[in-house]
């Protein structure tokens, strides 16, 4: 029996964990290994560097703005989507008539591709004919053309609108797949010990939503991370780099200068950003497993 | 007494209903604006859209926009292209999850944990970090500019999720079901394919729809690894044709529906299962 086992398992593992070591373990050490070297991504020989990529980052006054950049897109893109999710989780939950339309209205966005989602934003902040003026002019009564994507204050927070508007479907529906595991007798208590609304919420459904909690940021910690397509529609990281985040600056030095060796040496920085993340994270995650089970 | 006085005194008014589904409305509303303003312009003309009527009710529907992307070759090829490369990632990462899931959840060994958490660990790295080395490897194998590599790294990224939503689900499946089946001389692959995965279609369904979607609508792996407009995906290929339409900005609202449209159709189908999905998979994983 036993020794059935054991051939299954082999039998039935052997081809995903190939294909997985082969195109995603081994590729993921090897990117260690090219920022130690000048690859230009053409020639086939390359000449190994040391630590020169490495000290290069320390003087890149471009990898710094990334750094920044990264750092609000990342907060954002954490916090909207999970606030603006749950709220409107705790509104559908209250089964007015049409929750089923509304849903589906919320999630439509997940649907789109970052390329689509990108275009749609580019016409809302249009300067001359965009949605954003043509409503600004109506209320004020007059010309109103900032060029939101052009400008370098407004860049990244114009891009970090449109992420989120693409995002809260998903923390949306995890959140309201949460709250059906809220015992109703448990709230039935509440309205009988007359606490209000926002008592309610704050004190005993927030903290029951923690698991759901858990997984949004997770899931939105790993999507910000990968944000690139839609900074490289929208603004390309521009103007002026005020947009550049480390996966933007990666891609320019590895794809557009060719300097893949440094390009390396930036992944493994972003690599280990990400391991710090999600090596804090599942800490939280296990405090959270040891209180709830 | 108390039947009484509650027939008596009139049911006060509650108003909590309404105000919440004026909120709704109105977030349902601003929520859905900027995809009808893709859809306003796909049917006006560009020059009413540079004249700033864009987000107004279009008196007459303009189709124009649809003509010219449906007579333009380009677009046909990106189509082809983008449905060779999803559907096959597609099935084989959903297959390649099923395995492992399948091990994972029913028949653990020591360290199995451990490189569950491996595996999974995939999910969580910007695919940045394997960019340089995977273009290296296709490269010196004269694959890229061909849809080959796209395929294999969607199948290859497509793993972790699938093997943990796979696994999760698994795992909910009764033992006893799978101990019954070998008492009857069935080995574990005829467990897997006759008894375990007819009950797992709604998970498969779920995975299907988000890997379906995810690669669809992919934009930075193509990007990377074609050069020529011969073997562009959709996304690359909306980027491109940007160009040749810079100012025809209804050709590119329609062209970016008629890029959404398999995703969207496909979501719509299969909505039931998503929602019941997704708490499966992620609220107990």
């Amino acid at each position: 029996m036993e020794r059935e086992n054991r051939f299954w398992r082999v039998a039935l593992l052997a081809l995903p964990l190939f294909v997985f070591l082969a195109l995603v373990i081994w590729p993921l050490l090897s990117s260690f290994y090219y920022s130690f070297t000048n690859w230009n991504g053409f020639n086939s020989d390359y000449d190994y560097v040391g630590f020169e990529n490495f000290k290069r980052i320390w003087t890149d006054r471009l990898f710094f703005n990334a750094i920044v950049n990264t750092s609000i897109w990342m907060a954002a893109a954490i916090l909207l989507p999970t606030i603006l999710g749950l709220s409107l989780a705790l509104l559908l939950d209250a089964k007015v008539r049409g929750s089923k339309i509304f849903k589906t209205i919320f999630y439509l966005p997940i649907c789109l591709s970052a390329i689509v989602v990108g275009q749609i934003w580019v016409w809302i902040y249009q300067p001359d004919w965009g949605l954003l003026n043509t409503v600004i002019e109506q209320i004020t009564g007059s010309r109103f053309n900032y060029a939101w994507l052009a400008r370098p204050d407004s860049a990244l927070y114009a891009v970090i609108v449109a992420w989120s508007w693409q995002q809260t479907g998903l923390s949306m529906v995890i959140y309201l797949a949460g709250l059906t595991s809220v015992p109703s007798d448990l709230l039935e208590v509440c309205d009988i010990e007359g606490a209000t609304p926002w008592q309610k919420i704050r004190q005993v459904i927030i903290p029951l939503l923690t698991p759901s909690t858990v997984v949004v940021v997770a899931l939105s910690v790993i999507n910000s991370l990968k944000g690139f397509d839609i900074l490289f529609i929208m603004t390309g990281g521009g103007p002026f780099n005020s947009s550049d985040t480390l996966a933007m600056h990666m891609y320019n030095e590895s794809f557009r200068k060719y300097f893949m060796g440094y390009g390396s040496a930036i992944s493994v920085v972003l690599f280990l950003i990400a391991l710090t993340i999600i090596g804090l994270y599942f800490r939280q995650l296990k405090k959270v497993d040891d209180i709830y089970g | 007494m108390a039947d009484l006085s509650s027939g008596a005194i009139p049911r006060r008014f509650n108003p909590w209903p309404v105000t919440i589904f004026t909120v709704l409305f109105i977030l349902a509303v601003l929520f859905l604006t900027p995809t009808i303003g893709v859809l306003l312009s796909s049917v006006k003309t560009t020059r009413a859209i540079a004249l700033g009527d864009l987000w107004s009710w279009p008196d007459r529907l303009y189709l124009g926009n649809y003509a010219e992307v449906f007579s333009n070759p380009a677009v046909h090829r990106y189509f082809l292209n983008t449905l060779i490369v999803t559907l096959p990632a597609t099935l084989a990462s959903t297959a390649l999850g099923v395995l492992a899931g399948y091990t994972f959840a029913k028949l653990p060994f020591r360290g199995s944990n451990l490189l569950f958490l491996v595996v999974i660990a995939g999910m969580f790295f910007p695919p940045q970090v394997i960019l340089v080395p995977l273009f290296r490897l296709f490269n010196s194998m004269g694959l890229i500019d061909t849809l080959w590599p796209i395929f294999l790294v969607h199948t290859a990224l497509g793993i972790p999720i699938c093997t943990l939503l796979m696994r999760n689900f698994f795992a909910t499946v009764p033992n006893a079901l799978r101990e019954a089946a070998i008492l009857e001389g069935a080995n574990e692959w005829q467990v897997l394919t006759r008894v375990v995965l007819p009950l797992s279609l709604p998970a498969l369904a779920v995975l299907a729809t988000l890997q379906f979607t995810w690669i669809w609508n992919d934009f930075l792996w193509p990007l990377i690894f074609t050069q020529s407009d011969e073997k562009r995906t959709i996304m690359v290929g909306i980027v491109n044709l940007r160009g040749q339409y810079t100012v025809a900005w209804g050709v590119q609202g329609a062209l970016s529906l008629i890029a959404s449209l398999p995703t969207l159709l496909i979501f719509l189908y299969f909505q039931r299962f998503f929602i019941k999905g997704m708490t499966m998979g992620a609220v107990k994983g």
